[in-house]
This record gives structure tokens, C-alpha cells and sequence, in this order.
């Protein structure tokens, strides 16, 4: 397993390597905006951007990059969208929004949709069932920010329960902001739940009718014991890793949700730097999130191996 | 003529303090309690630093954290105008200044000859500016000479290549030396054609170095920019007609000639050779036959600046509060004391404190947070969250508070009250209009800017506020009759059924402008706009001192009645005259369409083979989107309908279409200069107040829209001015109106704002305006405006929108209710309030 471990992560740091690359060279490639000829400020942006070494080439570029990264962990400046800002420190300063307002969503929604999933299988083909997977498929069919206009319009505008945005600040686990957060949290969750509802009820299903369970009930063991110490397990093989892949996910905000409930988080960050060609920041944030996704990658893979014995990570046989 | 607006405004100053310092402080009513002003943006400011800022969300606190040299505020009892009504006008008075601007030209000129004054100047370059020893920062910091001084030097640095630089470099206020030390040491490629007509060097001025290179006579190596845009060319260059038409325009050889000869930005030396290599093409008929001397427009040449330091600026300290700024071109009156309603200032110890280089050049975190930001302004900030929200209170130390000066009588209840009535100011990023609008029910925003959907509900409310833009859109209608020829010349066209060269006739032009009724285009695809029937919109002043509009102007409205042929003479008064302008003629149209058709058959364009009197093919019109949105769609679909009820019964009847063109993105101005795409809604904005520059944008080739059709030398008129019969063209009109001087018949002539009376200024204007719409290219269709909603928390001292002032912002802005009384009001409502 270590060695499997340890060859995972050498061929991650190569793999980031040449995503990094990539990106840089790609968002460099874009034709910059174009300027107004008559507009005596575009010369002034052509000296910048001269000056800033954006004209040098791109091999060049990439080494100055690199070198500042790993001499002064200078990831450069924003010259467009945040002028004159440390793109690591925007990017830190607005990443706990966005991982409150995901993580929330996922407490809120991993055990309503687990246990709706359980419930849904263990009564499957009853009323019960139709009405929890019609529910879903509905959920999931319904993209996110129909349920944030709903929730705004309901809960906010006519019912007065909630307000219409997140509360402005950093005092991100007080009950104010909490309260806050809630449109937007129901919004994302919403998805999930259905999300997981669906997966364990399948999972599940599938395990229930397996021959180790009848085996499981003709030892002796009732339904309750056999569901809850055979079947449950087995299905979480499956369920297990889309609830590390969400938790991995809580780092990616939502740009319209984001939008609409004003959480001054990431996630229009990326989109607008690729508009505003804001080469530092589209850089540091596609080197980010790429980091976490091979990482998330690597632990899901591992993970298989402990929620079940009988994966054997890197064996040859 | 400017220096007497100077004299007039500074007398009116005087005026004007003497009267705010005979207001008893007793009399002036003390406002208690909270008044938050609760504000939305789409997009929160990130960097307001007024050295770099670029965006006008980034100007949104400008207002409110720092003071210009001198302020705007309405005309009252207390800041007279002469003549003027209260509150229909303004006044600029002195804020961070202590007085009015002297004029100290003669004086500068003989002690600083490194600037450049012109012999013959008497005035207008040189001022000293008294500043205000009360202006203080937000933490108590005396503001003087010195802050203003070391923060040009620090906007103009040319190791820091600010973005505002340039606002001190090209304009109105161009400060002497500012280039030099901006572009101190560096070499850049400098154009050679500033415009259509204007080279730095000819042809003939170059000379032949030892390696074949021409170069200046100053030895600056001079190049074909063959990736340069050019003024004259639209900002085009060669290198975008090379991946947009090939072949079709530049030969393969030339290219591949002068490309391998140039660097990777482009630059291809000028030698013999390539001078001969690119005549190949440019002398040819694709290009339009252009002498070799026309060559020298696509010219660029080396230039290094030479090292100087600050002192070469023109702004300099004259005592501890004194300033003098040095101009490169002469202003004075209202442009001047309008340029210096700004500030640059910036605090030193924060500024260098931010500072950080970055490659070659550095960059400032100033002012992009409460700890950089130090406030001289009525507010200061005090929190700030990036793309979320902020909050400013009440600057204390703001010298406007205690000056006696902003203060105003209300004209409501008579009363006299301190002006910026707030005592904090939110503003919270809302993305969503939605949202904004159930915010603003539920009395959580002070105002709601009213979308399309919302107009039948709100547009009568009491609290509707229209409030007009500069912009008149109008279709650009091609009339490029060759472009349209080698379109109906491309293999999958079918003349038989199709045609587009009928809709460069003036007939089916004229016909088409008459067939909708623009009021009800403005409420079907618009509604906070209006119907549009003139080149030039009503918020254009042609005297901003006075707040006089040109669309109020005899001459403006002659310039309508003209046009749409009503004879004033047949009404009481030239205002009936003009209220009778529809600019729809349903009956007219279907005449105008019938006479298309038969010049049309006449000249070949269309066909009526079985003699039916219907046109056999259909006029199909390009409509040029930049990209598909719900507007374009609802527009064509508005026009089509209109488009088919007036020709039914014509020979074009279900002939004529307009349809959508693929998405061209930012390249539809292109299309439509080159004639390959039809009719756009567009329009310019310009500055509103100079209405006389917007002449050059109808009738200067590298502007227009339709230079490639319409050729304003071509066109002569005739005028009275000062008692003299002129001829000139459209162009020449244009030029001298803007202070060219122009030198036709043996005569010079020269219209600009120092040299022509109003009057006769007017009289120009209104003869290009509507020498230009006769062409039939620009067909004014919508003024620009917008409507919102005000909280009921709240309202307007002045109700009428007043030009430049609009209803006086925050500042003028009236309490109904505290913060603490408002939120009950909102409860006992039921929560949801009513407009």
C-alpha cells in the first residue's frame, strides 16, 4: 500500500507539472482584449503588460513562474480583476465562504440522503419508495438555481423567515451567519440529497436481494441486523467514496448560487479570470484546484482498499 | 471667449461664498438619528486607487471619499446664478481649493521656459491655485502643497505606468512635460498617423541610411507596423485584413514578403523594396488606388524619449498652499474648473507603503482595503470585503461640513439644511435584478433600477424617476453599394430570389425610416427609452456654464422641421412645429417603397418578370448581432411585423425581411464599416458637454461607420456666418467647428469655441446634423434613458433631472424616516411595501 501510495503521488506531482503547463501556456495563447485604438489609457496597458513580461516567451514565462513559486511562494499579482492584490491572499481570503456554505450543504445533506436512500430500499416497490425516488428525480432533474429563486421568493420575500443574502463578515460559525448561509445551503443541498438518496437506494437495493443476504437471515439474524451488518456495509463500498468526493468538492463554489445569495466566495473566480485575462489568478487557482482533484483521486483510490479488504491497491495479480 | 466664463464663474464664486457665509449657522435645521443609505451594486469595486483604477465600478466611491479642486452644486438662494430659477442649474464653487484659478501664463513663460509656452500665449497656459489650509485626511493629516505635488509625481512615475497617466496626457488636461517624464528613457514604436490627415513625417521626409533603412531626419528607424491598428483605419490593421479577407485583399506574395522581413511584433523596416512590395497592393484597385505617398499612414518609427525628471512637469509648488499647473494647451472657463472637480491625491505614507515591483514595473495594493484607503471626502470607509460589500460613515474631519457652503434651502418646507443627509453608506453586491427588486419591497435598498418586465406596474408610480442617457441609438443602414455588388457576386447567392442592393436606394432608405413609429419600438424592446428623432440627444450642452441644451436650441429644432420636411411657418410656435415630429409616415412609406421599386427595376437591381407589379426577389436586410440575446430576437421580430403591415399592398409586399446575423461578437462595428452586414441599432456617446465634437464622428472617414460610402468632402453647404456667405464641405464645416482652422476659397476659417459666437457655432452644428441624416445612413430610432424607483424612506430634493447635477445624488438627498422609524413603517406595512 505504501509504495502504491508513494508511486500515486510521484505521478501526481508529474501530472500537475504538465496540467500547470498547459494552463499557463493556453491562457497566455488567448488574443488579449482588445483595446480601443483612439484610447490614449491602451498604451498604457500595452507598456504593463510589456513591462510584466507577458510578451516574453512562454517557456521563459513559465521559468519565471516557477522560480518565483518555489524561491518566494510568489504567485504573482492580479493586474485585472483585483489590481495590484497578492493572488494567493484573494484567493485565501475567499475560500472560507465557500467551503462554510458547501460544508454546511453536506452536513445537511449526506445523512438526509443516506438515510432517505436506506429508507427508500428497505421499503423498495412500496408508496414510500415512489414517492421518495420521484422526489429525487426531480431534485436532481431541477438544476440548483431554480430552487434559489423558489427559496428567495418564498422563505425570504413572502415569508420574511430568512434573509435575502449572506450576512457580510468573517464570523463565519456564528448562528447570524448561519442563518444567513441557509438559502444557499438548501439550494446546493438539495442536489445532493437526491444525489445520495439515489445512489444508496440502488446500492442497497441491489445488496438486499443479494444470496449472502438470505444466508445472513436463514443463520438467524433479522432483517434489521442482517441489513445493518451486511448489507450496509457492502453497499457503502460505492457510497463511501462519492461522500469523500463530495467533501473534496466543498473547495469549488457555485458561480450562480454564489451569485445569487452574494457569498463572496470562489466561485467566479476562475470564469472571470479567463474572461478579465487575468493570467496570476486563472494560474494559481487551475494549479489549485487541480491539486486537490489529483489528490482527491488518490485518496478515493486508497480508500477502496480499507472499506473493503478484498481491493488490493498496485497488485499485479 | 473662455477667459471672460472664467471671469463670469469667478465673480459668481465670490458671489456665491459670500452668501453661504451669511447663513446663520442658528438657521440651519440639525438632522438626529441613524440614515443609512442602503445601496446595490452588480459589481462591488476592488480597486479605487485614482491613480489605477480603470472601471467605473471602481469610481463608485470616488464621490464619497475624496473632494475635487472644486465642487458642483446646484444654483439656490444661497449659490446664486443669475437669471436662473433655483435648482434648474449649478455652480462650481472652490473645495479643496481656496479661490478660483489666476491665470499666471506671462509670469510662468519667462521663469520656466523647459515648458514650452508659446510666444505669442497670453493666457490660459499657467495657473496658480490657492488650496484649502483646512483639507485635512480622515486621521487629521494637513493636506498641502507638497501632498499634491508628490502624488503627480507618483501618478506619473514611469517606472509605475499607472493606467490614469493618461488622463494627464491627451485631452483636455494635458500638463506640460508629462509625457516626457511618463515615457522618461524608454523607446517606443510611435505612430506615424495620428488620424486620416495627420502624419508626423511624409514620404518625402524620410531619409535612405547606409543599410537601405529610411529612417527620420532625427535617425529614428522608421517601419511598416504591419500588426498596428491605425485611427485611420478604424483600429484595424494590416495584419486583421490579412486573417479576415486573405487573398481577396493583400496578394499572397506581398504578405509572405513583408512578413518575413518583419520582427515577431510585426515590424517590417522601410526600404525600397518593401515600399515597392506593399505599393503592389495598396495602389491597387482592391485597396483604392492609394499613391505611394498615402504609404507613410502605415508607418511607425523607433523613438526614444530622452531621461528627464519631475522637475520637467508642469505642476509644481508656489508656497505651502499653492500650487501651479502648467498646461501643454491652453483651457480655461468651465473645462478647466470641470477638470479640476477631480483629484489625484493619494496619502504618502500608505501609498508607499503598498508599493511592490512586479517585473519591471510596480504595482500598488493602495487603496484596495480599509487599511490602505484614507479618506478627505464627506465619508471614510470603514469596511470593506471584497465582491460582498461595504460600508462608509461620516468623515468627521471633512472640511465641507464646517465650511458654511453645503448648505442648502429646501425647497419643500423653506428650510436650510447641512448637505450628505447620510450618516453611513451600504453598498452590498446583488447580482440578481430579481433579488434587488424583492430587496427594495421589502425596504432593505433605497432604490430599484426598473427592468423591461417592470414597466407596466411602475412606470406611473410617484416614485419612478426616468433619468436620460447620452446615447441616441440608430440603425446604420448600409449604403456600400461595391461590398453589397461582391456579396450578390458569391457563388451561393441566387439573384433570382434574393436582392440587396435595392436597399442602398435613398427611396427604400427614406422609406424605411418613416415605417415605425418610435415611441412604440421604444416601449416594445426598451420602455425606460423613448423615441429618437435627431443625431444628437437631448442631454448634450452647448453651454455647460449655463446647463443649455442643444436639443432646446431654434437652431437644433429648425434642424428636426428640416428633416422630416414640417414647415414651421404652418404652426403658432417652432416648439408646436417640432411636437408634431413622429417620424412615422405609414402612407408616405408605402409611396417612398413604390418609387423604390420602380428605380430599383430601373436599375437592374430587382425583376418583375410576370409583370405583376411584384418585386420577384426579396430585399433580404442583414440585422448585425454581436451576439443572440432576447433583444435582438424581440427587436428583428418587432421590425419584421411593423416591416410587413406597412409594405402589404406595395410591390414589396412580403419581399422585404430582416433577419439575424450569426453571432459576430466584437467584430460587428467591422462588418458594418465594411458593408457586410446591414443595419445595427448603435449608437455613440460622446461628451455631453461638447456637442460640437460629435460632428467629427459623421464626417471623419476614420469614424464614421459609413466611410466607406459616404465621403463628407463631397458634400457642400452653404452658410451665413458673421454676415458672410461660406461654402465649405460637411467636412470642412466639421474641423473648423472644432477649432481646425481650415483654409478654403483663399480664406481661413476656424468655428472653435474661441473663435465663432455661439450662435454661429449653433448654425453649424445644426447644418451638419441634418445634412447627415439626409444621407439616410444613421436613422435615429431610441434615446438612451433609465427609470428607477426610490424608497419611500427617502426623496429628491429637486424632482426635475437637471443636466450635469441629474436630482444632486446622496447629497441632496432628503430623510423621510430614521433607520429605526423606517423599520417600523416597514412592519406596520405588512412587510412588503407598495409603489
Amino acid at each position: 500500500m505504501g509504495k502504491y501510495a508513494v508511486k500515486r503521488i510521484l505521478l501526481m506531482m508529474m501530472t500537475l507539472l504538465i496540467i500547470t503547463f498547459m494552463c499557463f501556456v493556453l491562457i497566455r495563447m488567448l488574443p488579449p482584449a482588445e483595446l480601443p485604438i483612439e484610447d490614449p489609457h491602451s498604451a498604457v496597458i500595452l507598456a504593463r503588460r510589456e513591462a510584466a513580461g507577458y510578451n516574453k516567451p512562454y517557456l521563459v514565462q513559465f521559468g519565471i513562474f516557477l522560480k518565483n513559486i518555489f524561491t518566494k511562494w510568489d504567485w504573482g499579482v492580479s493586474d485585472v480583476l483585483y489590481f495590484g492584490r497578492d493572488v494567493t491572499t484573494i484567493f485565501v481570503t475567499k475560500l472560507p465562504a465557500t467551503v462554510v456554505v458547501n460544508l454546511y450543504s453536506i452536513i445537511f445533506a449526506i445523512p438526509l440522503g443516506v438515510g432517505l436512500g436506506i429508507f427508500a430500499a428497505i421499503k423498495k416497490n412500496t408508496w414510500i419508495d415512489h414517492t421518495i425516488s420521484t422526489l429525487t428525480m426531480v431534485c436532481i432533474s431541477v438544476p440548483s438555481f431554480v430552487y434559489a429563486f423558489i427559496i428567495q421568493y418564498f422563505l425570504s420575500y413572502k415569508l420574511g423567515w430568512l434573509p435575502f443574502l449572506m450576512k457580510g463578515g468573517t464570523d463565519y460559525f456564528s448562528f447570524s451567519m448561519f442563518v444567513s448561509m441557509l438559502p444557499a445551503i438548501m439550494s446546493l443541498g438539495m442536489g445532493v440529497v437526491a444525489g445520495f438518496t439515489r445512489t444508496t437506494r440502488a446500492e442497497l437495493t441491489e445488496v438486499l436481494t443479494s444470496e449472502f443476504m438470505l444466508l445472513a437471515r436463514t443463520k438467524g439474524l433479522t432483517k434489521t441486523q442482517a441489513t445493518v451488518r451486511h448489507a450496509l456495509k457492502n453497499c457503502m463500498v460505492v457510497v463511501l467514496p462519492s461522500i469523500f468526493a463530495e467533501f473534496i468538492s466543498i473547495m469549488s463554489g457555485s458561480l450562480i448560487i454564489e451569485g445569487i445569495f452574494s457569498v463572496p466566495g470562489v466561485g467566479g473566480l476562475s470564469l472571470n479570470a479567463i474572461n478579465g485575462r487575468d493570467y496570476p489568478i486563472f494560474t494559481m487557482v487551475t494549479v489549485f484546484y487541480t491539486t486537490i482533484g489529483l489528490l482527491a483521486s488518490i485518496v478515493i483510490d486508497i480508500s477502496y482498499g480499507f472499506i473493503d479488504p478484498r481491493i488490493r491497491m498496485g497488485s499485479k495479480k | 471667449m473662455k477667459k471672460p466664463i472664467a471671469l463670469l464663474l469667478a465673480a459668481a464664486m465670490v458671489v456665491s461664498t459670500t452668501a453661504c457665509g451669511n447663513t446663520p449657522q442658528q438657521d440651519v435645521e440639525q438632522f438626529e438619528g441613524n440614515y443609512t443609505f442602503k445601496d446595490s451594486v452588480s459589481v462591488l469595486c476592488t480597486n479605487w486607487n485614482p491613480h489605477t483604477y480603470q472601471t467605473n465600478d471602481d469610481a463608485y466611491m470616488a464621490d464619497y471619499i475624496r473632494s475635487g479642486f472644486y465642487e458642483i452644486l446646484f444654483n439656490d438662494e444661497l449659490h446664486e446664478v443669475e437669471g436662473r430659477d433655483p435648482y434648474t442649474t449649478y455652480k462650481i464653487v472652490p473645495m479643496m481649493a481656496a479661490s478660483e484659478p489666476v491665470d499666471v501664463t506671462e509670469e510662468v513663460k519667462k521663469s520656466h521656459p523647459q515648458f514650452n509656452i508659446p510666444e505669442s500665449a497670453t493666457s490660459g497656459y499657467a495657473y496658480t491655485i490657492d488650496l484649502n489650509p483646512n483639507a485635512v485626511w480622515e486621521d487629521g493629516t494637513k493636506i498641502n502643497a507638497d501632498s499634491y505635488v508628490y502624488s503627480m509625481q507618483q501618478l506619473l512615475d514611469p517606472v509605475a505606468l499607472n493606467y490614469r497617466a493618461a488622463d494627464y496626457m491627451e485631452g483636455d488636461f494635458v500638463l506640460a512635460g508629462a509625457e516626457a517624464y511618463y515615457n522618461s528613457g524608454k523607446t517606443i514604436q510611435k505612430v506615424n498617423s495620428t488620424d486620416a490627415e495627420t502624419l508626423t513625417y511624409n514620404l518625402a521626409d524620410l531619409v535612405k541610411g547606409a543599410d537601405g533603412q529610411y529612417t527620420t531626419p532625427e535617425g529614428y528607424p522608421v517601419f511598416f507596423g504591419l500588426q498596428t491598428g491605425y485611427a485611420w483605419n478604424g483600429g484595424n490593421s494590416l495584419g486583421k485584413y490579412w486573417e479576415a479577407y486573405g487573398t481577396e485583399v493583400i496578394p499572397q506574395d506581398v504578405w509572405d514578403a513583408v512578413t518575413a522581413k518583419a520582427d515577431k511584433d510585426g515590424y517590417c523596416p522601410v526600404t525600397d523594396e518593401t515600399l515597392e512590395t506593399l505599393y503592389k497592393f495598396t495602389g491597387s484597385d482592391a485597396w483604392g488606388n492609394e499613391t505611394k505617398e498615402q504609404l507613410a499612414y502605415m508607418m511607425s518609427y523607433t523613438y526614444t524619449y530622452p531621461t528627464v525628471d519631475y522637475s520637467a512637469v508642469g505642476l509644481y509648488k508656489t508656497g505651502d498652499y499653492q500650487i501651479t499647473i502648467v498646461f501643454d494647451k491652453a483651457m480655461g472657463g468651465f473645462t478647466l474648473l470641470y477638470s479640476l472637480t477631480s483629484n489625484w491625491l493619494v496619502k504618502e505614507d500608505i501609498y508607499e507603503s503598498c508599493k511592490r515591483m512586479d517585473g519591471e514595473v510596480y504595482s500598488t495594493t493602495y487603496n484596495t482595503s480599509v487599511e490602505t484607503t484614507s479618506s478627505y471626502g464627506p465619508y471614510k470607509l470603514v469596511e470593506y470585503q471584497a465582491d460582498k460589500g461595504l460600508r462608509l460613515e461620516r468623515n468627521d474631519s471633512w472640511l465641507g461640513y464646517s465650511d458654511g457652503q453645503h448648505v442648502y434651502k429646501d425647497p419643500h418646507d423653506g428650510k436650510y439644511y447641512n448637505m450628505w443627509m447620510s450618516s453611513a453608506i451600504e453598498c452590498q453586491v446583488v447580482a440578481e435584478a430579481d433579488t434587488r427588486k424583492m430587496m427594495f419591497l421589502k425596504g432593505e435598498l433605497m432604490s430599484y433600477g426598473l427592468q423591461s418586465d417592470d414597466f407596466d406596474t411602475y412606470k406611473n408610480s410617484e416614485y419612478a424617476y426616468k433619468t436620460p442617457g447620452a446615447t441616441i441609438f440608430f440603425f446604420i443602414f448600409n449604403g456600400y453599394l461595391d461590398a453589397i455588388k461582391n456579396r450578390e457576386n458569391a457563388a451561393d447567392f441566387d439573384k433570382t430570389k434574393y436582392d440587396l442592393e435595392t436597399m442602398t436606394l435613398k427611396s427604400f432608405r427614406q422609406a424605411i425610416a418613416v415605417t415605425y413609429d418610435k415611441e412604440l419600438l421604444a416601449t416594445t424592446i426598451s420602455p425606460s427609452r423613448s423615441g429618437a428623432y435627431g443625431l444628437i440627444g437631448g442631454t448634450y450642452l452647448y453651454n455647460p456654464s449655463e446647463g443649455a441644451r442643444y436639443r432646446d436650441t431654434d437652431q437644433a429644432k429648425q434642424a428636426l422641421c428640416k428633416f422630416y420636411s414640417v414647415d414651421p411657418s404652418k404652426f403658432s410656435s417652432l416648439d408646436e412645429a417640432v411636437s408634431t415630429i413622429t417620424g412615422y409616415d405609414p402612407v408616405a412609406a408605402k409611396a417612398l417603397y413604390k418609387q423604390a421599386f420602380d428605380e430599383a427595376l430601373a436599375a437592374g437591381y430587382i425583376t418583375d418578370t410576370n409583370n405583376d407589379g411584384i418585386c420577384d426577389q426579396v430585399v433580404e436586410i442583414e440585422y448585425c448581432a454581436s451576439t443572440h440575446s432576447n433583444f435582438t430576437e424581440t427587436t428583428i421580430n418587432y421590425l419584421n411585423e411593423k416591416l410587413s403591415e406597412v409594405i402589404a399592398g406595395t410591390p414589396f409586399e412580403g419581399k422585404v425581411r430582416i433577419k439575424e446575423s450569426a453571432p459576430y461578437g466584437t467584430d460587428w462595428s467591422n462588418k458594418i464599416r465594411e458593408g457586410m452586414s446591414d443595419i445595427v441599432l448603435a449608437g455613440w456617446t460622446g461628451s455631453t458637454l461638447n456637442p460640437f465634437s460629435l460632428t467629427d464622428l459623421y464626417t471623419n472617414p476614420s469614424k464614421q461607420y459609413d466611410g466607406k460610402w459616404f465621403d463628407a468632402t463631397t458634400v457642400r453647404v452653404e452658410l451665413e456666418i458673421a454676415g458672410e456667405k461660406i461654402t465649405l464641405n460637411l467636412k470642412e464645416w466639421s474641423d473648423a467647428l472644432n477649432g481646425t482652422t481650415v483654409t478654403a476659397n483663399g480664406k481661413e476659417y476656424n468655428f472653435g469655441e474661441d473663435s465663432a459666437s455661439v450662435e454661429d457655432r449653433l448654425n453649424i452644428l445644426a447644418a451638419v446634423e441634418n445634412e447627415v441624416l439626409q444621407t439616410y445612413n444613421y436613422i435615429p430610432m431610441l434615446q438612451d434613458a433609465g427609470m428607477s424607483l426610490l424608497s419611500q424612506q427617502v426623496y429628491y430634493v429637486v424632482e426635475e433631472y437637471v443636466p450635469v447635477m441629474a436630482r444632486g445624488g446622496v447629497q441632496y438627498l432628503k430623510y423621510n424616516y430614521t433607520d429605526e422609524e423606517w423599520a417600523q413603517y416597514v412592519a406596520d406595512q405588512g412587510g412588503e411595501l407598495r409603489y
